[in-house]
């Protein structure tokens, strides 16, 4: 009995199918993936799955045994472990050091330096969209950057709970938080950074299907924090510049430089 | 019948007769003045992990600040902490002989030593009380910014700690000259955590004043 | 056992340093302000379970929240949430899960784990006749029900308690989002109960260290006081860490220092919210060991005592123990990959974090070769073990989720976090502690639980915790974020409405199970009828069972034993022939010559 290609081959069936399985909005299991990288996460957390399947039903099916088998009537061995015994307990933490946490190790550096957190690569997409998020008690404000690409100036973009991206370009988005510290969870595209007063941090997404999803906050932040929800649409990339069209438009219009709670922004951080 | 396994010490033997004249003797401790020393290390031990968590916070604080110490802050003085620092060292060379005193038997002396030693931890309080005067007239307040915040967190902190030293020196020193002496294991473990203080004492004057 | 004139050296040093004094006489000395470690171990076990009831509680109207969100909670919501019609509001609700996880943490689980088995335990099983300290070990004691009642207190406030989360994040603890006295006098139970806790670890330390029976070595100290010791050290280390957290937060709240509280929003300067994380997670994460080491230990025992079988690789198990309380030291900042820490730095945790799983697999392992072949007693002890080892082993398991950077990204401050350490924190410490409630009730009331009640409870909690968190591992993998007063106000996860009802339901089960509990020990304790308990009820080899009586005088050992073997000598055929029996106590000379018998393994 050869265990391991065994199991191998089922991880990689799993992965698969899980893969091709159709999208759901809601319900059990994971969201639907609206990202283009989400599926790495995806993978991962299906890969893991099966291996802490396979060693609770090898560690839980010995212990069964022994309940099933090794009872009163069976006289117990005086033994306080033999060699074989203990090289299958030191074999089996080595396997699964190597062969579980290995992988995940391997495959989360690979994931975080190229995807995740690789924001230098994000940033040097040409199409590269944007958006400074600034979250407060309880709610996401959003900008861009308008027309002078330049935050913090009087054509900026400002928005309340409704960040707008089109599909298949990066998206970079800048956070940080006015009171306490927020969490700006994308379940659908598989990312969450905190945002954090008195910082800026960074998190970026690259979208894959238009429609709407839902931006959470995950940090615990107050008595209305189940309320800080807000709107994310994914829009085809000729609707997401016509939208900027109007809203930059209507931002000229609206510009009140009296308005000091309007001016939020930070020149964009380039770390 | 089984061989007796001990541990170490206890099973030494004879105590050895007290050595009197012989200042830099020393006798290793048995029984509970044995058990008596590891708690106070393990206790010495853990509660300077307290201290380690306010060196981080200071480290931290420090790192984000833009300006240390900021602009418009009084500058600290040193000539005056300086002084407690060495204030502080002299009291813990005269709690050591405090401590070998009390060990020889000597009460008298021990009595007076930890007198002394009790006076300057005062002298020390009170210089301290002098610097805390002055940057508090020139401005500087507690709520004034994590850098006043961590100057007067830290200093009044260690005071404190100076002060529990201080009062527990001061009752050492006054039963030394009554008729319930202290016995050594007391002035010893006292005299630990003395050292304890000025030890962070020093460790806080390098990281507030100078560096 | 040992004839009168056959006192060892040593034995006679230990008897010097340790005399016997006599038992207090006044009511106030021998119940109430005892030095006695046994009696004060049944205070805190008292205190614990006593807030278990609470935090229990607490935990149920969560799941109302979640099952029925805006209904009045029946029976207790006129009551308890007058000006809200007797349904939860959103305010409250926070103080409840904040509270809730406070009080399960440093106000049930620990008195019970640590306050109570540290003291009854370490004493009795390395052969001692009190803690090396025992007026620390009472003002311990007092300490932490001051801070018990700090707890209570900050309930009667005008703003009611704290709200922050039990993790108490800066700046929403600072007055910025938790104005009033509540939050700030839960902080400084918070630094009280911690010093209690640090009084405890210096004299668990000392005592183990100092006043093991002459024989006792370290390689022959019960697993449970390994773990007691170990936990010791970690509480000596870190608490005190959280200390200077909780002193600083409560400079910021009161004297307006600015610790936390950065500047401006996006602007650096001021002070750092981020820093309390570090402090409060430098001490966290130890605290999670601090809290399973001890079920660990007792696992380690009472798995070898009921399969009547030396416990597998003792020395391996002892290893992997001190490896993992290393360890736990390095691993605390996978609990803030998203708080925008450097990328190096969080490879870093992670690494560490994967680590530490492979001594917590050995020790696992362990558990289930000692089972292996041996001759199973599935007392309701036993049944606990096993149960503790099915929901650590989850438990642990699903920490390698997050403990991986890239799955954290989805998985961070979901229900599946909540499953993951309530498999581990609540349902390993809460049945381990059943474990050794269930093992050494004889021995500290001296009378025996009833058999039936204790297998029902069992059964009970076993299936309630497994489904009601692995009813939040389901809910969490889908995407449910934790602390919602609302969930369904989100539209991906309105689909597990029905999930979060069954979980609740369940959870009203599991709480109402306890019961069985709460009945079997008030009547075993109090009844007049109940069966006294044998010395050595269990038939095991470690001291207080064998060297002493049940419940055991006050100072415990009328003759200070010395060890002669390890704490496993189970089924040892020349024991048998010997003495017909298929154990040998820790101190026990066979009859038949000098020589004892080998003792199972190396130690």
């Amino acid at each position: 009995m050869r265990p391991l290609p065994v199991a191998a081959a089922l991880a990689l069936s799993l992965v698969r199918g899980a893969a091709a399985a159709p999208p759901r909005k809601e319900g059990y299991g994971l969201p639907f993936d609206a990202s283009a990288d989400g599926f790495r996460v995806d993978e991962l957390i299906h890969f893991t799955l099966l291996a802490i399947a396979v060693i609770f039903v090898i560690v839980a099916g010995m212990l069964l045994f022994s309940l099933v088998r090794h009872r009163r009537s069976h006289p117990a061995r005086y033994t306080p472990g033999s060699k074989t015994s203990i090289g299958f307990a030191l074999g089996f933490v080595a396997l699964v050091l190597l062969a579980v946490d290995g992988t995940l190790f391997m495959h989360t550096i690979v994931d975080m330096r190229h995807v995740f957190w690789n924001f230098a690569a994000a940033e040097s997409h040409p199409d590269a969209v944007r958006i400074e998020v600034q979250a407060h008690q309880w709610a996401w404000s959003g900008r861009y950057a308008g027309p002078d690409g330049k935050f913090n100036t009087q054509d900026d973009v400002v928005t309340l709970n409704d960040l707008r991206v089109p599909v298949g370009v990066p998206v970079v988005v800048q956070l940080s938080s006015v009171d306490v510290i927020h969490s700006m969870n994308l379940p659908n595209f598989r990312v969450k950074q905190d945002a954090v007063p008195g910082d800026v941090t960074r998190l970026t997404f690259e979208a894959r299907t238009p429609g709407e999803y839902e931006i959470a906050c995950a940090q615990h932040c107050g008595p209305n924090h189940y309320k800080m929800r807000g709107v994310l649409t994914v829009l085809p990339p000729e609707r997401f510049a016509a939208w900027l069209r109007t809203v930059e438009a209507d931002a000229r219009r609206a510009y009140d430089p009296e308005d000091a709670e309007a001016h939020w922004g930070w020149d964009w951080r380039t770390r | 019948m089984a061989r007796p396994v001990a541990h170490g010490d206890d099973l030494g033997g004879h105590r050895p007769a007290p050595v009197y004249g012989l200042a830099r003797y020393r006798r290793r401790a048995r029984g509970a003045d044995r058990t008596a020393r590891i708690g106070m290390a393990v206790f010495l031990g853990s509660w300077a992990m307290l201290f380690v968590g306010l060196f981080f916070a200071y480290g931290f604080v420090r790192a984000r600040a833009t300006a240390w110490p900021p602009l418009d802050a009084p500058p600290l003085p040193r000539l005056l902490p300086g002084l407690n620092t060495l204030v502080i060292a002299a009291s813990s060379l005269v709690v050591a002989r405090a401590v070998s005193a009390q060990e020889l038997g000597r009460r008298r002396s021990a009595g007076a030593s930890l007198a002394l030693a009790a006076l300057l931890g005062a002298i020390f309080l009170g210089l301290q009380g002098l610097v805390w005067t002055a940057l508090w007239r020139g401005g500087l307040v507690p709520s004034g910014g994590p850098y006043p915040s961590v100057f007067y967190m830290f200093t009044a902190f260690h005071a404190l700690h100076v002060l529990v030293g201080l009062v527990a020196l001061t009752w050492l020193a006054l039963r030394a000259r009554g008729s319930s002496a202290p016995s050594p294991t007391d002035v010893r473990l006292w005299g630990w955590y003395w050292h304890f203080v000025g030890a962070v004492w020093a460790a806080l004057y390098v990281t507030i004043y100078l560096v | 056992m040992t004839p009168a004139d056959q006192v060892t050296p040593a034995q006679a040093l230990m008897e010097a340093a340790q005399p016997i004094h006599a038992p207090p006489t006044s009511f106030w000395r021998k119940y109430v302000f005892s030095i006695d470690h046994k009696v004060i171990a049944k205070q805190f076990l008292w205190a614990g379970l006593l807030f278990l009831l609470v935090g229990g509680a607490l935990a149920m109207l969560i799941r109302w929240q979640w099952a029925f969100p805006y209904r009045p909670v029946p029976v207790v919501g006129g009551l308890l949430f007058p000006s809200s019609g007797g349904a939860i509001a959103p305010a409250s609700y926070q103080q409840i899960f904040t509270t809730h996880g406070l009080v399960m943490i440093f106000f049930a689980v620990t008195p019970v784990l640590i306050g109570c088995f540290g003291n009854l335990l370490i004493p009795l099983m390395i052969g001692a006749r009190d803690m090396a300290f025992p007026k620390l070990n009472m003002f311990s004691f007092w300490a932490f029900l001051l801070s018990q009642l700090l707890v209570l207190a900050s309930f009667l406030t005008e703003l009611g308690s704290a709200g922050a989360g039990w993790t108490t994040y800066t700046p929403l603890s600072t007055n910025v989002g938790m104005p009033g006295l509540g939050q700030t006098l839960v902080v400084a139970a918070i630094f009280v109960t911690g010093v209690s806790s640090t009084m405890g670890a210096v004299n668990y330390v000392t005592t183990v260290i100092r006043l093991r029976a002459p024989g006792m070595t370290w390689m022959r100290l019960p697993l449970t006081i390994w773990g007691l010791w170990l936990t010791a050290i970690l509480n000596a280390l870190f608490v005190p860490v959280l200390g200077s957290a909780a002193l600083l937060l409560l400079l910021d709240r009161e004297l307006g220092t600015q610790f936390f509280l950065p500047a401006a929003a996006a602007v650096r300067g001021g002070g750092d919210p981020i820093l309390w994380q570090h402090l409060f997670w430098i001490f966290g994460h130890p605290e999670v060991y601090i809290m399973i080491l001890p079920a660990w230990g007792i696992l380690g025992d009472v798995i070898s005592f009921f399969s009547r079988k030396p416990h597998h690789w003792y020395r391996g198990t002892v290893w992997a123990m001190i490896v993992v309380t290393v360890l736990s030291a390095m691993v605390y900042g996978h609990h803030m990959f998203l708080t925008g820490m450097s990328p190096l730095l969080g490879e870093g945790f992670m690494l560490f974090t994967l680590l530490i799983s492979a001594p917590s697999m050995l020790i696992v392992l362990n558990w289930v070769l000692t089972a292996w072949r041996g001759s199973l007693h599935l007392d309701t002890p036993m049944l606990f073990a096993l149960g503790t080892a099915f929901v650590f082993g989850v438990g642990g398991l699903t920490g390698l989720f997050l403990g991986d950077i890239s799955m954290d990204l989805y998985l961070h401050d979901t229900l599946f976090v909540v499953g993951h350490f309530h498999f581990t924190m609540a349902a390993a410490s809460f049945m381990g502690s059943m474990t050794g409630v269930y093992f050494w009730f004889p021995k500290m009331f001296g009378r025996r639980l009833d058999e039936r009640l204790g297998k029902a409870h069992f059964w009970f909690t076993l299936l309630g915790l497994t489904i009601v968190f692995g009813g939040q591992l389901l809910a969490g993998y889908a995407g449910q974020q934790r602390r919602l007063f609302d969930p369904f106000q989100y539209e991906f996860i309105r689909g597990l409405r029905g999930l979060n009802r069954w979980t609740s339901y369940f959870a009203f089960a599991l709480f109402a199970g306890q019961f069985l509990f709460v009945v079997n020990f008030f009547r075993t304790v109090f009844s007049r009828r109940a069966r006294p308990a044998d010395p050595n009820p269990w038939r095991v080899t470690t001291l207080e069972w064998t060297s002493t009586s049940s419940p055991p005088p006050f100072h415990n050992f009328d003759r200070i034993p010395e060890v002669v073997r390890g704490p496993h000598e189970f089924s040892n055929p020349d024991v048998l022939r010997l003495t017909g029996r298929d154990f040998a106590g820790q101190a026990e000379l066979l009859p038949g010559g000098g020589r004892p018998a080998v003792a199972g393994g190396k130690g």
